[in-house]
């Protein structure tokens, strides 16, 4: 009770300073600028993923998130839950994924830089699942014309005793030009490589392209990005879209 | 026919990349506008600002997109959103201005 009522008086203390962390331009791929300091965001994401190879299923997932500007340059988000629905032949309902802390230091400015760059570092837990993710972060704006890259590496430990272990090296180039102070339109293109058991004796590359829309209006911003599988991986998703509404506090 | 699409990208990206979205603080920009003088420090500080906040939602547009006049207002209407002091309110405003007087 003492905490909630703590809780209660912090919140209502930090309300009347809070204000949009950033809007996003892309679907998967991050971007550089880092949320001003004191901004407060909530953001939902949803994402469908179907895949026909070898079966067809279908899987919507949800994740909500705070974003959080802590200083100039450093940003921090909580993922409260990611959680899905999916429906396949084996089985259909819906399953609490994990939990998540994410951090993005700024390094240097897409505008007034050569390049933008940040570093990014996510820690994400749930049952019997934990996974370390790092990512570099490029971004170069060029008038109404943001180019961005991001290079991942994740591990990933899960099963009983978190004994099943697999790692990812992803690369990810998107482009977005805005059209107007309220809407952009862009593409994306997502290069994975995947390692069961964290070797490369499967050789499993993945290649997803696909447009992105943005609009932004006050103190929201709904983001959407269509994603088609360009290779022929099984058990991968042939088609994602993601939708990202985000708006502050 | 992919020479002529590579040539076209090019030309976009030079133009984009040849104006210059935040001119370098100058000086001359401190005393710019007719009977008044700028701290340049306020001025260095409205760059930056205006290069790091207004980024996080959209693209930085020209400053001679709008008027002197309409650059208050413009500002203003999305400082909360930016999380903007007033006084990096103002310097923002005072760089914008000091880069337009300075142009002219």
């Amino acid at each position: 009770m003492k905490a909630a009522l703590c809780a209660g008086i912090f919140v209502a203390a930090i309300l009347p300073a809070l204000s949009l962390g950033g809007a996003r331009h892309f679907g998967f791929i991050y971007e550089a600028p880092t949320s001003a300091p004191g901004s407060f965001e909530l953001e939902n994401w949803v994402t469908w993923a179907r895949t026909t190879n070898p079966e067809h299923s279908d899987q919507v997932a949800f994740r909500h998130e705070i974003e959080i500007g802590i200083t100039d340059r450093l940003q921090a988000s909580i993922y409260l839950a990611d959680w899905f629905y999916e429906n396949d032949p084996a089985k259909s309902g819906f399953t609490y994924s994990d939990s998540a802390i994410e951090l993005i230091y700024n390094l240097t400015n897409p505008v007034i830089d050569p390049i933008g760059m940040s570093v990014y570092q996510e820690y994400r837990g749930g049952d019997r699942f934990f996974e370390w993710e790092s990512k570099l972060i490029a971004q170069k704006n060029l008038g109404p014309l943001i180019l961005a890259y991001n290079a991942t590496v994740e591990a990933v430990w899960e099963g009983k005793g978190l004994t099943d272990h697999e790692g990812e090296f992803q690369q990810a180039v998107g482009a977005s030009y805005e059209m107007s102070p309220r809407i952009s339109v862009g593409i994306e293109l997502l290069h994975e490589f995947v390692f069961p058991k964290w070797r490369d004796e499967e050789k499993i590359r993945n290649v997803f392209i696909g447009p992105n829309v943005a609009v932004r209006h006050g103190n929201w911003f709904v983001t959407v990005t269509a994603l088609a599988q360009a290779t022929d991986t099984p058990e991968e998703a042939d088609f994602q879209l993601r939708t990202i509404f985000g708006f502050g506090l | 026919m992919k020479m002529s699409i590579l040539f076209v990208l090019a030309c976009v990206l030079a133009s984009c990349q040849l104006t210059n979205y935040v001119p370098p603080v100058t000086p001359q920009m401190a005393t710019a506008r007719k009977g008044q003088s700028v701290n340049l420090a306020i001025l260095h500080e409205g760059r930056t600002l205006f290069a790091h906040r207004c980024i996080e939602c959209h693209t930085l547009p020209v400053v001679w997109r709008y008027s002197s006049k309409d650059w208050p207002d413009i500002v203003d209407s999305m400082s909360k959103r930016a999380s903007l002091k007033p006084a990096e309110r103002e310097a923002i405003i005072a760089y914008i201005i000091a880069v337009r007087s300075a142009e002219h």
